[in-house]
């Protein structure tokens, strides 16, 4: 029976991927966290 | 004399100013005069040594080391830290957001004297100057070089920035016509100055692609144009902050009231820019690691030196940024500033110099003259920068 063979991701692209995926996630946060937050939003809808 | 009867008369009035104008003003007595005339002095005369005996008789470079501190500091540093002009006219006249706008003048005129102070140092580390005009003129113009870029684009940006600086001088002249036609020119100026930029400062950085053996595994890539290119951004943003703090003290009297108001406003949005330039750069940085699959390169000196260099003055100057633009800290947004300096500094010099013939058993490391040389070329920079804010209108918005 044939075993399963694990992909050591160190020798593949898929650290690459993960990286790149961590990048725009994170990315996505500091545009975020950088803009500026609406001022008393909740009372202008009043 | 009045000013405008001085310009606008006779040919000899016209003289007279500009000797008036040309002499010294203010006390003479300050402590970066003190430091600065005798380093200037001792740097003219070393000169002197390095034009008649040679570049031996006051450097360490040698056959194996040929580019050393004048080469990594004066110019593949120099040009990065200069590389607020083209963001600032960029944001400014391509992405018209006026907040600059206050900015752009003194920002253009760092650039311009960066330009034309590194590139004239640009001579002291060549072995025969004299040979310097010959991509211009034709003789072997070394098409195949990229030095050949970096020659015809240092020579064609300073001649775009000066277009895009001399409104400026038109204005201290009170020529208000010649005003008039060269502000007509600057967004034509800009785009070829933002063009130029982009293709030099990753031609420098394409300088060392060639360089593969010599360079530090962890420094060299075959994405180091664009690395270049990438930090000379966040390096441009981290110097006008820097010497927009400098300049808002020393110069104060001269920078209009309305000014001092958008101040903070312009260095949080700085700082911002800043922020996200040097996260993306850090990724790159981190992308390229992980492709060439450096993790074993890390367990020695020049693997811990590499993590000083990316960690400690790109992902933490980047966070600060951050958080001071957040929290509204200028002073954690100037500390930043400096950090992101040393660390574009060290970036530089790492590749240039420090792991350049890293496997060598004797590493070149500057002689005395070398350093004062450098200091000589930054101070008579300043000095030439002190000239113009404290007779144009330097620090006045265009509109």
């Amino acid at each position: 029976m044939d075993s399963f063979i694990y992909v050591n991701i160190f020798e593949t692209k898929g650290l690459e991927y993960l990286l790149l995926l961590c990048f725009w996630v994170l990315f996505m946060y500091l545009v975020r966290y950088l803009s500026p937050t609406p001022k008393n939003s909740k009372g202008k809808k009043q | 004399m009045n000013k405008d009867v001085a310009i606008t008369g006779s040919f000899g009035n016209f003289f007279h100013f500009l000797i008036q104008e040309l002499k010294p003003r203010g006390p003479w007595l300050t402590p970066f005069n003190i430091i600065s005339i005798p380093v200037i002095l001792t740097g003219v005369v070393i000169l002197c040594f390095r034009f008649i005996y040679g570049l031996g008789s006051v450097t360490n470079l040698s056959q194996e080391t040929a580019w050393g501190l004048w080469m990594g500091f004066d110019v593949v540093t120099g040009v990065a830290l200069a590389g607020g002009a083209y963001v600032i006219t960029f944001v400014v006249y391509v992405m018209r957001v006026d907040k600059y706008h206050a900015i752009v003048r003194v920002t253009v005129l760092n650039g311009l004297l960066a330009y034309s102070f590194y590139g004239a140092a640009l001579l002291f580390d060549l072995g025969r100057p004299w040979n310097a005009p010959n991509p211009y003129i034709g003789n072997s113009f070394g098409f195949s070089s990229v030095l050949f870029l970096i020659c015809w684009h240092f020579l064609l940006y300073m001649v775009a920035e000066f277009v895009e600086f001399s409104p400026v001088i038109a204005e201290w002249l009170h020529w208000e016509k010649a005003k008039k036609v060269l502000k007509k020119l600057t967004l034509g100026t800009v785009i070829l100055g933002i063009t130029l930029s982009i293709l030099h400062q990753s031609g420098l950085g394409a300088l060392f692609l060639m360089a593969k053996p010599k360079i530090h595994p962890l420094w060299w890539s075959q994405f180091i144009p664009i690395l270049f290119f990438v930090s000379s951004i966040y390096a441009g943003l981290a110097m006008i902050i820097v010497e927009g703090t400098i300049s808002h003290r020393v110069f104060k009297r001269l920078i209009p009231p309305q000014h001092h108001h958008h101040f903070n406003d312009i260095m949080f949005g700085l700082a911002k820019g800043a922020a996200i330039t040097m996260f993306v750069y850090y990724f790159c940085k981190a992308l390229l690691f992980i492709h060439d699959k450096q993790w074993d390169m890390l367990n020695d000196g020049w693997g811990l030196w590499y993590l000083v260099e990316v960690i400690g003055f790109v992902l933490i100057p980047a966070l600060m940024f951050a958080f001071g633009f957040k929290h509204r800290s200028l002073n954690i947004i100037k500390i930043a500033a400096v950090m992101a300096l040393l660390g574009i500094i060290l970036n530089r010099l790492n590749v240039s110099v420090i792991s350049f013939n890293w496997y060598a058993d004797v590493h070149y490391f500057p002689s005395w003259q070398e350093i004062v040389v450098t200091l000589m070329v930054i101070f008579s920079e300043i000095w030439v920068f002190r000239w113009f804010v404290t007779r144009m209108p330097v620090f006045d918005s265009d509109h």
